[in-house]
């Protein structure tokens, strides 16, 4: 895939979650990538879930890179990030969002340069953040996103996602390939049209009287298997609100999909890219080539080396 | 000195009425959380504050959008006095806080001709701000009016030019070709964000110098912002429960049909409404008996809340009102209580009493006391209460007790007693219960009359105890026992 064409998939939506399935998966690469090939077009509008963008990994102590920023780029971080920045900066609205770095800050870089991320950490203060975003002139937001499950609750703030994954997640291939495929495919569940009841009193009643249900919390095994075993579930909907809430072994999905049970989520998104980074922080490395191939494979979306194509 | 605990505020209606009122600014919510009463020393201030709050109330209708626009305004101020202090105790202001300078003195600006349109028609006294324009050409020196707070290029000829080698250097980055020349540039670009960032100090730290001199009349705007901002929420106040203007005496006490919004708003959700009560007191002990459930707790209560909106410069919710300034208002009230004292709800009584009297003692007070020794025996207690009413006599101070207690209205300068069921024949409401099935407590309280009316001469309390007995068809036997000794 050319550099023209991944910037065309990944400019298709207004705004996307770079999210990683683990640390040093290469998602600062990637929103760096993204942000020199795209940030000179167009307004970005940049902030994170929580604190990100520091220069060495606190958790594994290898050397990050730092987020560059286009002159230009709105930037939303915690008051005390911004003197550990160095770009020219123009402030723009204080949002009265609290961290534990200080209020969240909107600024406006008027010079390219380095900026540390310490974004809000509620999903309705990121929302309130990318409108704000969209009012200053913005004509895309990124968010710098979570890691691990946590990150499926992305697509709550983002309609699109770029997942980062890595040989840092695990030492087996295998055990990274499988989950990687299974993240994608909680993020691909398609958007509900209509919310079915919700199963307030139990899901299998709801099941019986509805033959569909909306679940508020999280859906788990032990919710579905039962109700599978005694057939009550064939055909029909379960919706969750998003793919955070699905707890189900990739064996469950299987038999949900055999029984033509449709899962579906409130919020929609869908993964942009996968990026992949076959060395891994804790030592050992993949062979670059049949990770990529076999995760070209396995998931249905374009799957990008960020040591290699991003570099 | 006033100072009212948060569960007597509750008690009185004081802190429901607070909670009506929409403090906009930062500075006039801090008003209303941390409510002043003025001392009868300030005389001349609280006078000033009532009549810019009946300004505005009369004009309130006219004004409306006026009023909401500077509302507007003044919810988008941030508080920024620290920040106004920081420079003028010299210290350098970062980004953020000269961000919000501006944003404020901005708003302020905008306020000024609104402000103006207000005074045309309603002219408030001793209400004036500074012209924002002399620091607002600090903050914005290109005069650009933009939102954002930006060092422009043009402050200094070296920010100029180290701002341009900046672009040059990241122009010259975005195109290198090598990683060794990228290295190159990036440690030439770092040294060159060193110098802009010392050169941006620099800057801040003048442009903290040059607000310095200004500080002092930006706090006092910050000041009449929040003063304006709590006028307006007064006389709103005064719109939606009616307010007057009190005339400010040097003792007595004359309240004609005061409410008290509270109660006002819970019984008209009800489909009831709050009957005005009316009260004149002055130096020693008034004495106010009535039924149970006929209300006299609820207009001792009514007459405490007043007092204090008027000291804390609220029109009075009444359709009259002759009102001294008190140095102190103290309160016993039936459930105050401190039960972890340890003493039983009597001794703790007197505890507390004996406190609440060396203050009222130490200026001209309102002390009120709800069926003060109500825990001990009838008899007993009511020889205290005797004793206390008299002493309250003499003390430099308005009392106000209710009581069931006989003999105690003797004791007093004036008695008032609630008109109750004096005029119902409990025959009839015993009728109408038998027929309806209606909840006994429920009929009698719509039949009860809230007023008060001022008993001359020597008066028993009420026998309303016996007619609510016989309303409520008390078992026949043991009513007849009771008419046997009554």
């Amino acid at each position: 895939m050319t550099t023209a064409e991944l910037v065309r998939q990944l400019q298709q939506v207004q705004s996307m979650s770079i999210v990683g399935m683990c640390k040093n998966a290469g998602k600062t690469t990637m929103l760096n990538w993204l942000l020199a090939h795209t940030g000179r077009q167009q307004v970005l509008g940049l902030t994170s879930i929580g604190r990100d963008g520091e220069s060495t990994d606190v958790v594994t102590g290898t050397e990050k890179p730092s987020i560059f920023v286009p002159a230009g780029t709105l930037i939303a971080t915690a008051k005390d990030m911004l003197r550990l920045g160095d770009v020219t900066q123009e402030i723009l609205v204080t949002t009265g969002i609290p961290t534990p770095l200080g209020e969240v800050i909107i600024m406006r870089a008027r010079s390219d340069g380095y900026v540390q991320l310490a974004g809000p950490s509620i999903t309705a203060q990121l929302k309130e953040v990318s409108r704000t975003f969209f009012e200053l002139g913005a004509t895309q937001s990124i968010i710098d996103g979570a890691l691990g499950r946590k990150s499926l609750g992305a697509r709550n703030v983002a309609d699109g996602i770029v997942l980062c994954t890595g040989a840092s997640y695990n030492m087996s291939m295998d055990k990274v390939i499988e989950d990687t495929v299974n993240f994608c495919r909680l993020m691909d569940l398609p958007k509900a049209e209509t919310l079915p009841p919700e199963a307030t009193e139990g899901l299998e009643k709801c099941l019986k009287e509805y033959g569909e249900a909306y679940i508020p919390g999280a859906l788990t095994d032990s919710m579905v298997v039962p109700l599978l075993r005694s057939g009550l579930l064939r055909g029909g909907r379960l919706v969750v609100a998003d793919p955070s809430k699905v707890l189900l072994k990739p064996d469950t999905l299987d038999k949900l999909a055999v029984r033509e049970v449709a899962l579906q989520t409130k919020d929609a998104a869908r993964t942009l890219c996968v990026t992949v980074n076959p060395v891994s922080a804790y030592g050992w490395k993949f062979d670059k080539d049949v990770f990529i191939d076999r995760m070209r494979q396995s998931v249905k979306v374009p799957v990008i080396n960020v040591k290699e194509e991003l570099a | 000195m006033i100072s009212i605990r948060f569960e007597e505020k509750q008690q009185i209606g004081l802190q429901y009425a607070l909670e009506t009122l929409h403090g906009c600014s930062p500075f006039g919510q801090e008003k209303i959380r941390r409510l002043r009463y003025y001392t009868p020393a300030e005389r001349a201030e609280l006078e000033t504050e009532l009549y810019n709050v009946q300004q505005a109330a009369d004009h309130a209708d006219q004004l409306k959008g006026v009023y909401d626009k500077i509302c507007i305004l003044l919810c988008q101020m941030k508080d920024i006095r620290n920040s106004i202090r920081r420079c003028r105790d010299g210290e350098v202001p970062d980004h953020v806080e000269l961000f919000e300078i501006k944003g404020y003195l901005q708003r302020l600006e905008s306020l000024l001709p609104l402000y103006g349109q207000m005074s045309e028609a309603a002219p408030l006294r001793e209400l004036t701000f500074h012209d924002p324009k002399p620091a607002l050409a600090i903050l914005d020196p290109d005069n650009t009016r933009s939102r954002g707070f930006y060092i422009p290029d043009s402050m200094t000829e070296k920010l100029r030019q180290v701002r341009r080698t900046k672009k040059e250097l990241e122009e010259k980055l975005h195109e290198a070709g090598t990683d060794a020349e990228k290295d190159e540039l990036r440690l030439r670009r770092t040294q060159i964000c060193a110098e802009e960032e010392s050169e941006e100090t620099k800057i801040r730290r003048d442009m903290g110098a040059r607000l310095a001199p200004l500080a002092e009349a930006m706090l006092e705007d910050a000041e009449s912002a929040g003063r304006l901002d709590f006028i307006i929420q007064k006389a709103m106040f005064a719109v939606r429960y009616g307010g007057v203007m009190p005339e400010i005496t040097d003792g007595p006490l004359e309240l004609t049909d005061m409410m008290n919004p509270e109660l006002c708003d819970l019984l008209s959700e009800q489909g009831r409404s709050f009957v005005p009560v009316s009260i004149a007191l002055d130096r020693g002990a008034t004495v106010i008996t009535g039924a149970n459930m006929g209300g006299k707790s609820v207009a001792m209560k009514t007459v405490a809340l007043n007092v204090l909106l008027m000291q804390a410069g609220f029109l009075v919710c009444a359709k009259k009102a002759r009102m001294p300034l008190f140095e102190n208002v103290l309160m016993l009230f039936e459930d105050m209580q401190s039960i972890q004292s340890g003493l039983s709800g009597f001794g703790s009584e007197i505890v507390q009493f004996q406190k609440a009297l060396n203050q009222a003692e130490q200026g001209y007070s309102l002390f009120l006391l709800d069926e003060f020794a109500r825990g001990t025996n009838p008899d007993e207690g009511a020889v205290i209460v005797q004793a206390v009413t008299k002493y309250l006599n003499g003390i430099n101070a308005i009392s106000l007790l209710t009581t069931h207690y006989d003999k105690v209205a003797d004791c007093g300068r004036a008695h008032y007693q609630i008109i109750g069921l004096r005029d119902i024949d409990p025959e009839a409401i015993r009728r109408e219960l038998a027929v309806s099935g209606e909840d006994g407590i429920r009929v009698i309280a719509r039949h009860m009359n809230y007023g008060l009316y001022r008993v001359e001469g020597k008066s028993d309390c009420p026998r309303d105890a016996l007619n609510i007995c016989r309303m409520l068809s008390l078992k026949p036997e043991i009513l007849h026992l009771i008419e046997e000794n009554y």
